[in-house]
């Protein structure tokens, strides 16, 4: 069975608040989180920066519960746009841009949905729960994410703060699930607190009452999961077999042997 | 040459009883950030019960829900629901998000249609 995964946590400057997310979150089972970096083009021009390692953030990575494996930490970024000119990052195909493990985008006009849905490379779809949606979901952009392999991402922890966003996520799960009928569904939390963190089993339930059966909300939780990041990984390698590897280059040393080639020769 | 009698054939009968248990046990704890008043058992049961009004309304305010035991010094009971009513509690407790105005968190440790199995818990065990 593929492990549980939350593919949301956001990433604030504060590393012990992330150390006690990541403690909280291996302790009630999640075998993967993804540190969520979010760039909102409406804001000032924001530069993408490199994804900070996470080997670098966190020396030593807390133990998943019922496993002997540490928690597999991984990079995201998504990119809140409302503008079809935003989307040009996505296929300037910038350096820092590839560097991250998933890529997310969250639109937020219905064009821009049926763009991120027919031709831009992300993994996710974010679809909002905070608010009423502008625009109905439509069958054929739907459908043709669901061919290319792109997930759509509910959020539960607006659920968990305030009643009015309770009614607006479950009201458009239900409207997407209408469309989708239950496949590709990712469901994540936006937890910036360890309270706001629930187990893997009760976010699986939470998906029954978004509409999916009960096979379809456990794969929202784990099996969809791996799938987005396998989906990202292939991002990285030319047509998801060949990967490259930088390897650490040796000092060289002062070579007082003959060459390898020169020996031979004189040998012969 | 006579015949072999022939045994007779061998009559059974199979019942199949798909979720015949009429109740869920659920073994849940409640993670109150410290400091402040724990609640007593009567308060737990309203908790609960303002839970399932919170997100199901009165109809699920009105779903038969018994606390079967509560320790206050760990905050841990045993709670027993209708079959039916599984989901619309499970999830009724997994939104909830405050009490009294302090952030809580509901973890469901465990749930099975028989209080048996709520006994031992593999994930409690500790490799040595």
């Amino acid at each position: 069975m593929a492990g549980f995964a939350d593919l949301n946590l956001p990433q604030g400057p504060d590393k012990k608040s992330l150390q006690s997310l990541l403690e909280a979150a291996a302790h009630l089972g999640y075998s993967a989180v993804a540190l969520n970096h979010v760039i909102d083009f409406k804001e000032k021009k924001q530069e993408i920066i490199k994804p900070v390692s996470p080997s670098e953030l966190f020396p030593s990575l807390p133990i998943v519960q019922g496993t002997s494996k540490r928690i597999k930490v991984l990079t995201r970024l998504t990119l809140v746009v409302s503008d079809p000119s935003h989307c040009n990052l996505l296929r300037s195909t910038s350096a820092n841009i590839r560097l991250y493990d998933i890529i997310a985008v969250f639109p937020k006009t219905e064009k821009l949905f049926h763009i991120a849905c027919t031709t831009l490379d992300v993994d996710l779809v974010c679809i909002n729960v905070t608010e009423k949606l502008p625009f109905y979901f439509r069958r054929p952009p739907v459908n043709m994410a669901i061919d290319r392999g792109i997930y759509f991402e509910l959020l539960y922890t607006p659920a968990i703060k305030d009643s009015t966003m309770r009614r607006y996520t479950i009201s458009n799960a239900i409207s997407l699930m209408q469309i989708c009928k239950g496949k590709n569904i990712v469901i994540s939390s936006a937890a910036e607190r360890p309270l706001e963190l629930r187990g893997p089993y009760d976010v699986a339930n939470l998906g029954l009452l978004f509409g999916l059966s009960e096979s379809e909300a456990k794969a929202a939780v784990s099996t969809n999961c791996r799938a987005t990041m396998l989906h990202g990984e292939t991002r990285k390698t030319a047509c998801g077999v060949v990967y490259t590897v930088k390897k650490p280059r040796k000092v060289e040393e002062e070579e007082t042997t003959v060459p390898a080639c020169k020996k031979a020769k004189t040998q012969a | 040459m006579a015949a072999r009698a022939e045994p007779p054939p061998a009559a059974f009968e199979r019942r199949v009883l798909r979720s015949a248990a009429r109740h869920h046990y659920l073994r849940v704890r409640l993670e109150l950030p410290d400091g402040g008043a724990r609640p007593n058992a009567a308060q737990f049961k309203q908790l609960v019960v303002s839970a399932l009004r919170e997100l199901h309304g009165e109809v699920g305010a009105a779903l038969p829900v018994d606390v079967l035991t509560y320790e206050e010094k760990t905050l841990s009971a045993i709670l027993r629901v209708i079959s039916s009513g599984l989901v619309k509690l499970w999830s009724a407790l997994t939104l909830l998000g405050f009490y009294q105005n302090r952030r809580c968190a509901f973890r469901v440790l465990q749930t099975s249609p028989f209080l048996l199995a709520l006994s031992g818990n593999s994930r409690e065990l500790v490799l040595d």
